[in-house]
């Protein structure tokens, strides 16, 4: 996974690993929505901000028309400076820009940010061109880690907005899979009141790795609040509203370890504070 | 390349390159754990490594990208950095029907590695940017 983002997610939680550097593997975030998304980027971007370890690419076909947070850190504005936004407004565009970021001046990105891979991949929908994208990406980003040396690697998130998880109906997702080994799942939860917006993001870092869960909420103010998900509501519970969606989320959880037998508390405390690192 | 390959395919790569260094043949055996996992792209991929056909193209910047050129006299365009390649058995057989772990033209870029038979080339950086871009125009 990028590491920025997961971070951003473990800031609800009190083990908070200490950046080193590392970037981990390129990530998709999916499911929807598309704002929440896109705040998810941004806060991974003010995150990356933060540390000092070069600038953090924000590409987007849509600029953005306000600040997609409202949290202490998107207030700052040396972290905001060290975003830099683009717009390719089309897929050539898009290719171009990854195509010669080596012709690029300035110091290297430590982290590149694609928010709605959707408004690029519905233009053309070619297997080899999405592939191509797909490739052109990680091939860029592996070009900025080239240049950071042993001072890091460059990360990569791609936001792609969907409407169920593991829905076959996502276009070329079995092909996406094979270039981003990360990935995380965002589902809106059916327990957000009132003005709060509330979703569940789920995370594994590769295909046998264990999942993490966090709840994440947005609060009208514009402020996010991450939370590890709770223990007690990944029980088969039935007492509780939303719990068909609750168990067929566990389901899935269980599915990415090795066998059926294994039990589903292991599942679930190595899922919220371990880390994975590979 | 920096990605991941079945372990028994990094092992047989690495057990091959061992041998070249040590200045020995690459043993029979070797080849046969080759045809068994590639099928008959593994006899393809070694005529391209003997011919000479796979190039390393890097520009100063350091960014790198490499070219084969096809059985065809075609020439292909391959990632360094993943698997891809521009050839149309990459995306028929290895992202579409999942029935292939690498075409011909990306093995023999393993092989010419090990082997140590890797034409290089430098260009300018505007040529290495046309040169990651031409695989677009190639499928037009």
């Amino acid at each position: 996974m990028a590491e920025a983002l997961r971070r951003v997610l473990d800031a609800g939680s009190a083990a908070r690993p200490e950046g080193d550097g590392a970037s981990g593997p390129p990530l998709l975030l999916l499911g929807a929505p598309r704002s929440a998304q896109t705040s998810l980027l941004f806060a991974a971007a003010l995150e990356a901000a933060g540390e000092g370890r070069g600038p953090v690419l924000f590409l987007t076909r849509r600029p953005l028309q306000s600040l997609p947070l409202n949290t202490p850190a998107a207030r700052e504005p040396w972290r905001l400076q060290k975003i830099r936004f683009q717009y390719p407004s089309s897929v050539p565009e898009l290719l171009q820009l990854l195509a010669s970021a080596h012709e690029a001046p300035g110091p290297a990105p430590s982290l590149l940010l694609l928010d709605g891979l959707e408004d690029y991949l519905a233009e053309d929908s070619g297997t080899q061109e999405a592939a191509y994208l797909a490739a052109l990406l990680l091939d860029t980003v592996a070009y900025f880690s080239h240049h950071h040396g042993a001072s890091g690697s460059c990360g990569l998130v791609v936001a792609l907005e969907t409407q169920k998880e593991a829905d076959s109906d996502v276009p070329h997702l079995t092909l996406l899979q094979r270039y981003f080994p990360a990935q995380c799942w965002l589902q809106p939860d059916a327990l957000g009141l009132g003005q709060q917006y509330c979703l569940r993001a789920s995370l594994a870092s590769g295909p046998l790795s264990p999942r993490m869960e966090w709840s994440v909420t947005f609060l009208p103010s514009g402020e996010m609040k991450i939370t590890p998900w709770p223990t007690q509501a990944s029980k088969p519970c039935s007492d509780r509203k939303g719990s068909s969606a609750r168990s067929q989320s566990l389901t899935l959880a269980c599915d990415n370890l090795s066998g059926p037998q294994c039990p589903l508390d292991r599942t679930l405390t190595s899922g919220t504070g371990a880390e994975s690192k590979t | 390349m920096a990605v991941t390959l079945p372990a028994v395919v990094e092992e047989l790569l690495s057990e091959m390159a061992a041998a070249v260094r040590d200045g020995a043949r690459i043993s029979d055996e070797h080849l046969s754990s080759l045809k068994f996992v590639f099928g008959s792209s593994a006899i393809q991929a070694l005529d391209l490594v003997d011919r000479e056909s796979v190039t390393l193209i890097s520009s100063p910047s350091g960014r790198r990208v490499y070219q084969v050129v096809g059985s065809s006299g075609k020439t292909y365009t391959c990632l360094a950095s993943c698997h891809y390649c521009s050839c149309p058995a990459f995306a028929f057989s290895v992202l579409r029907k999942s029935d292939s772990l690498l075409c011909k033209h990306l093995l023999a870029i393993y092989l010419s590695q090990v082997m140590r038979s890797c034409q290089q080339l430098s260009v300018s950086d505007k040529q290495l940017t046309d040169l990651l871009l031409m695989e677009k125009t190639q499928e037009a």
